[in-house]
């Protein structure tokens, strides 16, 4: 009687055996990928994770912390995140359209050029994008003297193109075009058969919308609107070109810190900002990894 | 599914794509108009001299090359290393996919001027005065963008069943993945090079706080001694990337155009 029981524990400790090294088998081929993402990007901020604790000395130190999370690089703190905000909020809309009519419209003719259009305006930034919105949109413009022309003087309010609003204005060039990308192939995925079924019910297009459509999108919608929050967050060759430290950023502050213009007390302030802000989008990340799990159940 | 033939837009259709029109030729339309200015032969006129100081800096030719180098590297490593690992995850290693989906999110996650300090401080010098390090730092920028698109071209086709017949009608592994599995998977990879390449080309941030100068970091070093030369110079870069990207993207409908019709 003890024997096949034996015999099926044997079973059970071979399984297991052939499980964890059927699970190497499955990892030997992704082995590339995992030690270029180690070096190239997760030894690098392990690093600055550590020396963010620590003093001038090496000493274990809490104090860069209590720094960057006062005074000057608080307020910064609340202009990227709010400039991050605003621009994703303005991206986003507009670009899920534009994403839903060419997806839904297209020919495969326009997709294609829309999309090599997307992936070079998602990537556009920096000075090329700054010198592009001065001679656009400044005082001397010419889309500034031509809206003038049509009675539109988009300097009657105080406006200029090197505030807060311009940036935002400025980051809305390359947010959309990213909103386009990433929302697109959830719109591809949306059926039509969705949309017929829904109508032969005798469903209105309000309600199909209403009822089936922007349920249906809108998980995907948020995941977009977050990671359009994270791109504006952390931009910082834009806000570079655009900004002559005329509004407290975050990434602008750590950029003048690494380049060491600037000198403070604390060696390693700037590592302590740099985890401030990957706690920050890892804030905005956790929602979108929860919405993804739900995505990925229909999107197949 | 698919419309071969050409129809007449639809109102929809047409509004957003003179909205977007509009929305990118607003900003690049008055900086070209801003680059063709030559106010040395007068007010009101037009020439192409701004682009010829440019095109006649002693760097401009080297650094086009060294940022075409840059993103061709980039673009080799996402051919060699991220394809055929996306293909494995959909073939077999359907475990590993959420390990890989959280991954490769992390460079978002983690902005590049928090990068660019790690690198910094914790990387071998022998890496750190390489060049051509930047490419690999490319790569992984462009992860989040290139993985996805990629896992979803790829999971719409049935890479199993295609591979389980080319292999019981006699083929071998080799014939399988160059003959069935790379044609098959060609549009979602073509996307994902172009995002590759996009970003290699406009990356600022992380190049120019590791002190390396690119085409990119040139144009802004350079732009501070001509202001009409750098807005020339901006106008070019974008165009020059589109134009880029339209002739390899036309190439790739071509084909699959070819190969739609040899299916017929």
């Amino acid at each position: 009687m003890a024997k096949p029981l034996n015999r099926t524990a044997d079973k059970g400790a071979a399984n297991r055996g052939a499980l964890v090294s059927d699970f190497f088998k499955l990892l030997v081929p992704v082995l590339p990928i995992l030690v270029l993402l180690f070096v190239f990007l997760i030894w690098p901020i392990i690093n600055v994770a550590i020396m963010s604790f620590e003093d001038n000395y090496g000493n274990f130190t809490l104090d860069n912390f209590v720094v960057a999370s006062q005074g000057v690089y608080a307020q910064a703190f609340g202009n990227s995140i709010s400039l991050g905000l605003y621009s994703a909020l303005l991206g986003s809309i507009p670009g899920a359209v534009f994403a839903y009519v060419i997806e839904s419209r297209g020919s495969e003719f326009l997709k294609r050029i829309i999309n090599s259009a997307t992936s070079v305006l998602a990537n556009s930034g920096g000075v090329p994008l700054a010198f592009m919105f001065i001679a656009a949109f400044g005082a001397e413009g010419s889309a500034t003297v031509l809206l003038k022309a049509l009675g539109i003087d988009i300097y009657a309010g105080g406006f200029t193109l090197f505030s807060y609003w311009g940036l935002v204005l400025v980051y809305c060039f390359f947010q959309i075009p990213i909103m386009v990308l990433v929302f697109s192939p959830a719109v591809q995925a949306l059926r039509k058969e969705w949309n017929e079924a829904a109508r032969s019910l005798g469903a209105s297009k309000w309600q199909y919308w209403r009822h089936v459509g922007i349920p249906l999108l809108f998980p995907s919608f948020s995941a977009s609107f977050l990671l359009l929050f994270a791109s504006a967050f952390s931009a910082y060759a834009t806000a570079r070109a655009m900004t002559v430290g005329t509004i407290a950023l975050v990434p602008l502050m750590i950029g003048t810190l690494v380049d060491g213009n600037v000198i403070v007390d604390q060696f390693n302030l700037g590592k302590a900002l740099a985890i401030g802000m990957v706690l920050v989008t890892a804030l905005a990340m956790v929602p979108y990894l929860l919405i993804q799990r739900r995505v990925a159940r229909w999107q197949k | 599914m698919k419309r071969l033939g050409f129809k007449l837009p639809s109102p929809g259709l047409f509004i957003a794509v003179l909205l977007a029109g509009v929305f990118v030729l607003l900003p690049l339309g008055s900086a070209a108009e801003y680059s063709f200015r030559t106010p040395a032969l007068g007010p009101g006129t037009y020439g192409w001299d701004n682009y010829a100081w440019f095109v006649a800096q002693p760097d401009f030719g080297n650094f086009i090359m060294l940022s075409l180098s840059l993103a061709a590297v980039a673009a080799a490593i996402t051919l060699l290393v991220l394809v055929p690992t996306v293909v494995w995850l959909n073939l077999r290693g359907q475990k590993l996919r959420p390990l890989m989906e959280f991954l490769t999110l992390l460079p978002l996650v983690i902005p590049v001027v928090a990068l660019a300090i790690g690198a910094q401080t914790s990387l071998p010098v022998e890496l750190q005065s390489n060049q051509y390090s930047l490419s690999f730092f490319y790569f992984v920028l462009a992860l989040p963008y290139t993985y996805r698109t990629l896992d979803i071209g790829i999971r719409a086709i049935p890479l199993k069943t295609l591979s389980e017949a080319a292999r019981s009608l006699g083929a071998n592994q080799f014939k399988v993945i160059a003959l069935v599995l790379a044609p098959v998977v060609r549009g979602a990879v073509i996307a994902a090079v172009f995002l590759t390449i996009a970003l290699s080309l406009g990356e600022f941030t992380l190049t120019s706080l590791l002190h390396w100068q690119t085409f990119t970091t040139w144009v802004t070093v350079i732009s501070q001694s001509n202001i009409l030369g750098a807005i020339a110079l901006s106008v070019f870069t974008i165009v020059a990337a589109f134009a880029l990207l339209l002739v390899v993207g036309l190439v790739s409908v071509r084909s699959k155009r070819r190969q739609v019709s040899e299916e017929e």
